[in-house]
């Protein structure tokens, strides 16, 4: 995972999106390890031309596809689809446009916070909106991680943090 | 973070009162003094841990795929 790079490249071409998942529990405390980077994007058709400018030098292909498999990353080939779970030179990224219990990428922005990750303001699916949407998921992993994440909201509550 | 914030954390995760979110997590087997211990880092401390984690079990996660193909 090459966490810097990735937000640089993200931040350099102004591409809207918020940072979801595992690697957004671990902004937010949690001592859960991942080893993907999972955001949630903006579907209009200037960022779906941002993202996949973004990503051109890194080679993004899909994860776990037959080798040899035609696959271009562009913003038609964004548009078509929704969800993409990538292997690219900066390791696996996921980037999807809704999240369960959540929705779109709007519904996300307005459950994110700002970060200053590593000189750069980042928007991070906050404490409650990954409450939900790991409610949503509803698999066990996802109930246990909910545990997690109750207790740093209510520490986080408690302190004043 | 301030001294007392820093000291009301340290008291919330050490001594969760009973029947709160983190009196249950930490009767689940949730280790509290890891959560606290992260929420005392800077978000781009985090974001180090988390790139570090990641290359960590991928390299873990290479070695148990060398140790299956020998198999």
């Amino acid at each position: 995972m090459k966490l810097e790079e990735t937000l640089q490249a993200l931040y350099d071409h102004a591409v809207e999106f918020v940072i979801i998942g595992g690697a957004a529990m671990q902004l937010q405390g949690s001592a859960r390890l991942t080893d993907d980077l999972d955001f949630c994007y903006a579907r209009n058709r200037r960022n779906l031309e941002r993202l996949a400018a973004a990503l051109a030098p890194f080679h993004p292909r899909l994860r776990n596809a037959p080798e040899g498999l035609p696959f271009r990353f562009d913003a038609p080939t964004i548009e078509r689809g929704m969800n993409f779970t990538l292997a690219t030179d900066l390791g696996p990224l996921d980037f999807l446009g809704e999240v369960s219990g959540l929705g779109s990428y709007e519904a996300v922005l307005a459950a994110s916070e700002t970060m200053n990750i590593l000189a750069m303001p980042s928007r991070v699916l906050s404490l409650p909106g990954l409450i939900k949407a790991k409610l949503a998921a509803g698999r066990a992993k996802d109930l246990e991680a909910v545990r997690e994440l109750e207790s740093l909201r209510e520490g986080r509550e408690k302190s004043g943090l | 973070m301030t001294s007392d914030q820093r000291k009301l954390l340290w008291e919330w995760f050490t001594n969760p009162p009973p029947g709160s979110k983190t009196a249950e997590a930490r009767d689940w087997g949730i280790d509290l003094s890891l959560l606290y211990e992260n929420l005392l880092l800077s978000p781009t401390e985090r974001a180090r841990k988390l790139e570090q984690g990641a290359n960590s079990l991928l390299i873990l996660r290479m070695a148990g795929d060398r140790h299956a193909a020998k198999q």
